[in-house]
């Protein structure tokens, strides 16, 4: 027996390609859609393992310092250090913020680190790591700053002297890493009027400055322009002991918060992500049922468009369960070809988005059942259509 | 009387609708054709042809009557044979008002299909394709597309698929209308001469004035009822064997 | 004609069946190439045996060395200031003065009591005097009576009158003696209060205890300050050095006489020679930062206090020794190491670094040897089970 489907797609290949190509893209807006998700919560995941830390130390009662701002003095790291099981202990600052190059602004999370502590990148792609302690970074390349690039934070100016990859934020904004002193600083000190402005109220307070003691208006500002905060502690823990003890350890000094790595990953994806992955969600349903309505539409006009030629098969006698399986062949012949198109489409145009896209090979395997299980149901319609054909119809038309 | 195997149906009823609005399309036909004769069916549009073709050609059920095929009863107020389906696909062949082959199929293997469809090797279709192909003359398309054909050679192609599971009957509905009147005898010619090498009776419905005189028998049918007559019979100029178109 | 309709349907069917194959390559291609399945690309780099120039860097502010707070001793009133910021001023140069208010007065009143001391003494004086001629004259009477009396001229006790004057007369002596004493004493006192009530109107006399440049005028004329309030201050300009903060974790090697290049704020293109000159004992606990002073070769002109500057310090170069890229360095835990690349495999090496220079080249002490071949940049963190492809540059634009 002849393959009946394989024969009338042969005889008209580029109407079938043309719909297998455009099904392709749809099938590839698909993918990128899941690799959006799925680059998401990657993102989280390399957030967390980028940073070195086993432990986050936060302000308490928040969900910080990603989910949540959280704000803690940046001595506290010095009792953490010494508690048992804790190898390393240091100070992190994260401010998502614009950073100025140039003329144009570029939205990044501005990490402050100590160099050689948790915190700090582990790894480059270019350049070097920061040597001094001030006025140097570090930035990803999602940034678009290149090497030698002076780029503005705040009220200075920061040479970029190391690139990096994979590194960003839970909202996809690439990171920048400056000295923590100089983030400190960028956190807390605003523009230039409103210190003035801030001088100007300390001035006119009779109570701060007092012409009676002398220098002590000096003191008070000088205690309003520094800042000896940060977002978090970064713990490593020692080897042979277990994050959870640690964890438990440092949470009975009860004015902090402790997340092992399980418990942030959670945060991050579970609530940081949730929204986005809903509405993810309902864009895969949308264009699932999107692409099953236009092979369905394709493979029935196909079908309607061989109306005679089914009558006279029937009449001749061919099986019901033959034509039926021709358009289902039909059927499945589109969604290998969209499939395969989708698939080599959204890897090919996956890194030029804004946001990560991973694309797991797990994830193909079930686009391609999800594509064949679309494809049957879309034929059905076909299918009646045709079983439906009454070969008497062919006699005396 | 019938000699041998062929068509014989007595009494053939059909009724359309029930109650006051009931149509009958049929009314006591009888008919019978035997292997190897080619016989006419004449009569003008509306007169019942086409419900009778439906009827032999076991599309639609029958009111009521009796039917018999290579002497094998197939109706006898219901169907007595469990799938019409391979009835029609083995016993009995088709030929269209056009030709209406399969246009993604080339030539061979719109005449192939049907001893595929039975079951046939691939190979042994194809290899009788080719042997009727041949003996209707148009074995040097055999791998052309319906498309790339002529009219009189997609006729003839039709009438190959016809054959191809050498049914003992063919049904040819107006088989002569979308031609002209050479190549309308010519295909009449072959029909005749098709009939006589595979022994199969063929009934030609057609009002084509043409092409009635070449039978030997007319029924000539008219609102639902049939008469039998004796056709002319006459020669058609080619029947010396040249072939035209 | 058979023939010539078959070569035209054959291409078609080559047609897509090419196109088949061609989707299928790509498939392939795409899966093995791209996500989670192809291998890590890394860059590698030798170790290499070279100089390390470390250095340590930080910022600081430019101060004055000295800095001088003009101002009264005692609560007053400004009456007038004569120098304005940015005036040069000569050591002694009267810089401002306050309202002398009751001191004039008080002046003229001790200057008053001072002569009239002066008189009494000159009283007392005299009177010293006089009683000194008294007694010289009741002596020689006393002893003319005396020498009289042994003769038997007169009475004895006319001689005991003549010898009670003459006591009569050294006591009155005494008495003026100790008179005048005390007049002097008291014009000591009188004196003592005259210099110290001019020693007061002095003090309304704000001068300049150095050369140097007014860097602030704190209080105009007709305002009160209190003691201690400066009404001006001052600055040696020649005394203008960097206070410079080091991170106290990369201060290894501060000492004082380091060559130093200073970068100002001001002037970001030029650097300015110069070296420690102090280091302060004393660092800040709470930025845990070491201070350290460091001087000018040459002072830059039009130099403020208070302007940021940007100080890199050199250390002594170390030479012919194992460096490598300081991106190479990967952490595990608190070790760090780098990945050692050989036989196309990857290894976890820790090393023990040494100097680091500001460029990022470091010393490793030991770990690693000339020649080694290490990982200097990857596209992901690297585990002992990474595939990896290596390349000449993982495309980081740099200039």
């Amino acid at each position: 027996m002849i393959s009946l489907a394989g024969r009338d797609i042969l005889h008209a290949p580029g109407r079938f390609i043309l719909t297998g190509l455009g099904l392709g893209l749809l099938i590839g807006v698909t993918f990128t859609m899941a690799g959006v998700y799925r680059g998401m919560v990657d993102d989280a995941k390399v957030l967390l393992n980028n940073s070195g830390a086993d432990l986050w130390v936060v302000q308490k009662d928040t969900l910080g310092p990603y989910a949540e701002s959280s704000s803690i003095h940046d001595d506290i790291y010095r009792g953490i250090l010494g508690m048992p099981g804790v190898a390393q202990a240091a100070n992190v600052t994260y401010l998502t913020m614009q950073v100025q190059n140039g003329r144009a602004d570029v939205r990044a999370m501005v990490v402050g680190f100590t160099g050689g502590e948790p915190g700090e990148p582990g790894y480059l792609i270019a350049g070097r790591r920061v040597t001094r302690s001030h006025y140097e970074a570090v930035a990803d390349v999602n940034s678009g700053f290149a090497l030698g690039d002076r780029i503005g934070i705040r009220r200075h100016d920061y040479t970029v002297v190391g690139l990096t990859r994979r590194m960003v934020s839970s909202g996809g904004d690439p990171m920048v890493f400056i000295p923590l002193k100089d983030a400190q600083e960028a956190q807390f000190l605003k523009d230039n009027d409103a210190i003035v402005n801030e001088r100007a109220r300390t001035s006119a307070n009779p109570t701060l400055n007092r012409p009676g003691v002398p220098g002590l208006l000096d003191a008070i500002e000088a205690s309003q322009t520094s800042n000896h905060n940060v977002n978090a502690v970064l713990v490593r823990v020692a080897d042979g002991h277990a994050p959870g003890t640690v964890a438990q350890e440092i949470l009975r000094w009860k004015h902090l918060q402790v997340y092992t790595r399980d418990q942030m990953e959670h945060i991050l994806v579970a609530k940081l992500i949730a929204t986005a992955s809903k509405q993810i969600g309902m864009f895969l349903v949308i264009l699932t049922i999107v692409s099953a309505a236009i092979v369905a539409f394709i493979i029935y006009t196909m079908t309607l468009g061989k109306i005679r030629e089914i009558a006279v098969l029937k009449l001749i006698g061919t099986h019901n369960r033959t034509i039926a399986s021709m358009i289902l062949q039909q059927a499945l012949g589109l969604g290998l070809i969209g499939f395969s198109i989708g698939k080599i489409a959204a890897t090919i145009w996956g890194p030029a988005f804004p946001r990560y896209v991973l694309l797991e090979p797990g994830d193909a395997v079930r686009g391609f059942a999800i594509v064949m299980i679309v494809c049957v149901l879309a034929s059905t319609l076909a299918i009646r259509a045709a079983l439906k054909v009454d070969p008497a119809t062919a006699i005396g038309g | 009387m019938e000699t041998g195997v062929g068509i014989r149906i007595d009494g053939l009823s059909k009724r359309y609708g029930e109650g006051a609005t009931a149509v009958d399309a049929l009314t006591d036909v009888s008919l019978w054709v035997a292997p190897g004769e080619v016989v006419g069916l004449v009569g003008p549009s509306g007169s019942g042809k086409t419900t009778l073709l439906k009827c032999l050609g076991a599309v639609i059920e029958p009111t009521s009557g009796r039917m018999t095929l290579g002497g094998d009863v197939i109706y006898d107020k219901g169907w007595k044979i469990p799938d019409l389906r391979v009835l029609r696909r083995d016993r009995i062949g088709f030929i269209f008002q056009a030709p209406y082959l399969i246009p993604f199929l080339d030539v061979t293997d719109n005449v192939a299909l049907l001893p595929m469809l039975a079951g046939r090797p691939n190979a042994e279709a194809r290899a009788r394709a080719l042997e009727l192909l041949q003996a209707l003359d148009v074995a040097h398309r055999a791998q052309a597309l319906p498309a790339e054909l002529s009219g009189g050679e997609q006729q003839r192609v039709s009438i190959a698929r016809a054959l191809a599971n050498r049914p003992p009957v063919i049904l040819a509905d107006e088989p002569t209308a979308p031609l002209d009147s050479e190549r309308g005898l010519a295909v009449i010619q072959i029909l005749h001469q098709m009939a006589t090498q595979y022994h199969t009776a063929i009934i030609v419905v057609t009002h084509d004035e043409n092409i009635i005189p070449t039978f030997k028998r007319i029924y000539r049918i008219r609102d639902g009822r049939t008469v039998e007559e004796a056709g002319e019979g006459r020669e058609t100029p080619l029947a010396a064997g040249s072939r035209v178109g | 004609m058979a023939r010539m309709k078959m070569s035209l349907r054959i291409p078609r069917q080559v047609w897509f069946a090419v196109f088949g194959v061609a989707l299928l390559l790509a498939l392939a291609w795409v899966a093995t190439k791209s996500g989670p399945l192809a291998p890590t690309r890394v860059t590698v780099a030798r170790v290499v045996v070279g100089d390390v120039a470390p250095a340590l860097f930080g910022i600081g502010t430019v101060d004055a060395q000295r800095a001088y707070l003009i101002g009264p001793t005692s609560a007053g009133r400004v009456r007038r200031v004569l120098v304005d910021v940015g005036d040069t001023v000569t050591a002694g140069q009267l810089l401002a003065e306050m309202d002398p208010v009751d001191l004039d007065s008080r002046v003229t009143s001790t200057v008053a009591a001072a002569s009239r001391g002066r008189s009494a003494e000159e009283t007392a004086a005299a009177q010293v005097r006089d009683a000194r001629s008294r007694r010289d004259l009741a002596t020689a009477e006393a002893r003319r009576y005396v020498e009289l009396g042994r003769q038997g001229v007169v009475a004895q006790s006319i001689v005991d009158a003549a010898e009670q004057a003459q006591q009569s007369a050294e006591a009155q002596v005494a008495a003026a003696e100790a008179a005048l004493a005390g007049a002097r004493k008291d014009m000591a006192r009188l004196d003592a209060d005259l210099g110290g009530a001019e020693q007061q109107r002095a003090n309304i006399r704000l001068c300049a205890p150095v050369n140097g440049v007014v860097t602030s005028r704190d209080a105009e004329p007709g305002s009160t300050v209190i003691a201690g309030q400066p009404v001006l201050k001052l600055n040696d300009p020649r005394s203008v050095w960097v206070t410079v903060r080091l991170d106290q974790g990369r201060s290894t090697g501060l000492i004082v006489g380091l060559r130093t290049d200073v970068t100002l704020r001001s002037d970001p293109r030029h650097s300015h020679a110069g070296a420690v000159v102090r280091v302060e004992p004393t660092s800040d606990s709470v930025t845990e930062e070491r201070l350290a002073r460091v001087a000018f070769d040459r002072i830059p002109p039009g130099v403020s206090t208070g302007e940021m500057a940007e100080v890199t310090l050199h250390l002594p170069t170390i030479s012919r020794v194992l460096t490598i890229s300081n991106a190479s360095l990967r952490y595990r835990g608190a070790q760090s190491g780098v990945w050692l690349h050989a036989d196309g495999h990857l290894r976890f090496v820790p090393v023990t670094t040494g100097a680091e220079d500001l460029d990022g080249r470091v010393q490793i002490l030991n770990g690693l040897r000339e020649g080694d071949s290490v990982v200097v940049y990857s596209e992901r963190d690297l585990t002992d089970a990474s595939r990896i492809t290596v390349v000449t540059s993982l495309g980081g634009k740099g200039k």
